[in-house]
């Protein structure tokens, strides 16, 4: 796993859509693999419940037959956390303000999220840093 | 960073300049939706601008909110008696959650600080849209003010010994700085900034306005409170232990799989009647019976009132 591109990708997205304020990457278990977050976030945390929100979450899309789980979007009054699935064995978290673009977010995160994948899959090379 | 010179996105510029310019003369009613970074949506009645929104400016629910002028619960509440309005003026002011005037000022300046966003960063296109507009302002304000009074400010903060551009530069405090008395503002964007979020992300935080916050950091930077490092702030990466990358999950073998139930072709019988319980079927009766050392109900009612001293 290129823990350095996984870094870039993570940033590159906080960069690219306005609003982004902490992004994390977990095992499909809720175990941290980065995290991108203000020190008032406990990420280890966050991974956890997004593991436990996707997983209700696919059951819920199951019972009520509507087809693939997308995403899950949780609205408070001064912002949003989004979880999505990264292929089968990973998540990823991404919280915005009150002014990010959801919509937006949606689609610049597809493509990240394939190249995320593909980050995940490959063997690591050496010991974690921070990046 | 003192060299650096805020430069307005002319091209940019002239696309919005000439789309709002079109909308005011023609009276047009509608949505002028900004394409770009941060890009925005102007919201405009017989071509005058009557509401903004961008994601690069905190809007007059934000600024209500975040700055602690009204709570969530309070917002919650009125948007429900007001029959779910998106933005319910009418409700925070009979509720005594801001004055009528207070209202029309936040709205007003949200109005200015979306336009100066949208204006000082990238513009790629302009699209006119055949929509309600959503007018956060009675009086709108014309295309031509609103413009003049953004470029006016961009200017103002790129002739600052420090500019800063609102969605770019993420400053850090400068450590062990004695800074003496600090403003209310000042103290927040201490406090805040952590070398992650920019001007803008600390006027959504901090609920000012994203030109006030922007101009109050370029002067910190000046003043020697804040400085932009010159590398981001490193993201810990933790890969899975076993080394080999999280692995895709494999199918289960076949012979794992549990069995579906066979489909039986005869239909279950329908019993002609209600089936009845059968005293001690359950087993509880057993489950709690006393135990064998001579438990009770005697002990039960000694360990309610009190065990005799």
């Amino acid at each position: 796993m290129d823990r350095e591109a996984l870094a870039l990708e993570m940033r590159g997205l906080r960069e690219q859509v306005t609003g982004i304020t902490d992004t994390a990457v977990a095992a499909a278990d809720g175990l941290l693999i980065a995290a991108d977050t203000a020190d008032s976030i406990d990420p280890e945390g966050l991974a956890a419940l997004a593991a436990a929100g996707l997983g209700l979450a696919r059951r819920t899309v199951g019972a009520t037959a509507r087809g693939t789980l997308r995403r899950t979007v949780t609205y408070g009054s001064h912002g949003c956390a989004a979880f999505y699935a990264v292929g089968d064995t990973a998540l990823m978290v991404v919280i915005g303000d009150e002014g990010m673009d959801v919509d937006g977010l949606h689609r610049a995160t597809q493509p990240a999220l394939d190249r995320i994948d593909t980050i995940l899959s490959a063997p690591t090379e050496k010991a974690a840093e921070g990046v | 960073m003192a060299g650096m010179r805020y430069s307005l996105d002319r091209v940019g510029y002239d696309l919005l300049a000439h789309a709002l310019h079109r909308c005011g003369r023609e009276e047009f009613s509608g949505q002028l939706r900004v394409a770009g970074a941060p890009g925005g949506t102007l919201h405009l009645r017989a071509g005058l601008v009557v509401g903004a929104e961008s994601p690069g400016a905190p809007g007059p629910e934000t600024l209500l909110l975040r700055s602690g002028r009204v709570s969530g619960e309070q917002w919650a509440e009125v948007v429900r008696e007001s029959g779910g309005e998106r933005w319910p003026a009418t409700g925070l002011i009979t509720r005594g959650h801001t004055g009528a005037a207070q209202l029309r000022v936040v709205c007003v300046m949200a109005l200015y600080d979306a336009v100066f966003a949208i204006v000082a960063g990238r513009v790629h296109g302009c699209e006119r849209v055949e929509a309600e507009p959503f007018a956060t302002v009675a009086v709108g304000e014309t295309c031509v003010r609103l413009l003049q009074d953004a470029t006016r400010r961009l200017a103002a903060l790129a002739t600052l010994p420090h500019p800063l551009r609102p969605d770019r530069e993420r400053p850090t405090p400068v450590p062990g700085v004695d800074h003496g008395p600090l403003s209310p503002l000042q103290r927040a964007l201490l406090d805040q900034a952590d070398g992650r979020s920019t001007a803008r992300d600390l006027a959504f935080r901090t609920g000012r306005g994203v030109y006030t916050v922007a101009v109050e950091m370029a002067r910190m930077l000046a003043d020697g409170l804040l400085e932009c490092p010159e590398a981001p702030v490193p993201i810990p990466v933790r890969p899975p232990p076993d080394g080999q990358g999280v692995r895709q999950r494999r199918p289960e073998p076949a012979a794992s799989r549990a069995a579906p139930p066979p489909v039986s072709a005869v239909p279950p019988a329908v019993p002609d009647e209600l089936p009845r319980r059968r005293p001690g079927a359950s087993g509880i009766a057993e489950a709690l019976a006393p135990e064998r050392n001579g438990a009770s109900w005697k002990g039960f009612f000694r360990l309610r009132n009190g065990a005799p001293k």
